[in-house]
């Protein structure tokens, strides 16, 4: 998706994980994702620098639909569909 | 060569490969399956266990940890939230600078990390019996609650064998 795309898309639950280094922001997408329905989007904050690689593999692994990422200042917003 | 209807009964909960085809014919993927061999009881070896055991927990894996002569000691429940009585295996000199690091960045600590991994995901942790004697604890209870059992080096090397993989901290 492109950056506008994304800027404007509609999260259906968002997690702040800002707070934790790897493995935290992967741990809390996982739970997030038990959490809503296939088709729906989750919105992941992090600072952690590894996540922003992680998380697209883990997610394009466990056959979710990975959107893409925002960069924000100090921090970047990841996109993932649940499959 | 297709098989005949009615021949499709008998190939019913047949494990292929990774796939188990179930009696209804729904076809779904069997977790990958991860044997950690936890010799370490250094905190710092602890620690990289956890981070570990988080990602593959992330990726669905079941887990079996086979905690080994020093890692029983940091099983101890008198001795496993107690980072005074666990040493690192290098940079010895630095772990005061370690746990705050640790601290700072918000990192768990590795009994955090292993808890949190049995709560999410299908993680056994077996203390060896030798072990376990080594360090006068040869029971379930005289280790932290997240034990499972204590076993022989027999099931450890069966779980190696059947899993994806293997791992020795």
């Amino acid at each position: 998706m492109t950056t506008e795309e994304l800027t404007n898309l509609k999260a259906d639950k968002s997690v702040d994980a800002r707070g934790t280094s790897c493995p935290g922001p992967l741990l809390a997408a996982k739970k997030a994702m038990g959490e809503i329905n296939s088709g729906q989007i989750l919105e992941i904050l992090s600072a952690d620098e590894g996540t922003k690689k992680d998380i697209p593999k883990w997610a394009t692994k466990k056959k979710h639909n990975y959107l893409g990422t925002l960069e924000e200042s100090g921090y970047f917003k990841i996109y993932v569909k649940k499959g | 060569m297709s098989i005949p209807i009615t021949w499709q009964p008998i190939i019913t909960n047949i494990t292929l490969s990774n796939i188990l085809i179930t009696k209804n014919f729904s076809i779904m993927e069997e977790n990958k399956k991860m044997c950690m061999v936890l010799f370490s009881g250094s905190i710092d070896k602890l620690t990289a266990a956890g981070v570990i055991l988080s990602g593959a927990v992330a990726d669905d894996m079941d887990v079996d940890i086979y905690v080994l002569l020093q890692g029983a000691r940091a099983f101890r429940k008198d001795i496993a939230d107690d980072p005074k009585k666990l040493n690192m295996a290098e940079n010895v000199e630095l772990k005061e600078e370690f746990l705050k690091s640790l601290d700072n960045l918000k990192v768990k600590t590795w009994l955090e990390f292993f808890r949190e991994a049995k709560s999410l995901a299908n993680v056994k942790i077996h203390i060896c019996g030798l072990a376990g004697k080594v360090w006068g604890a040869d029971k379930v209870s005289d280790f932290v609650d997240i034990t499972d059992d204590i076993v022989g080096i027999g099931e450890c090397i069966t779980a190696a064998q059947d899993s994806d993989v293997h791992l020795f901290i």
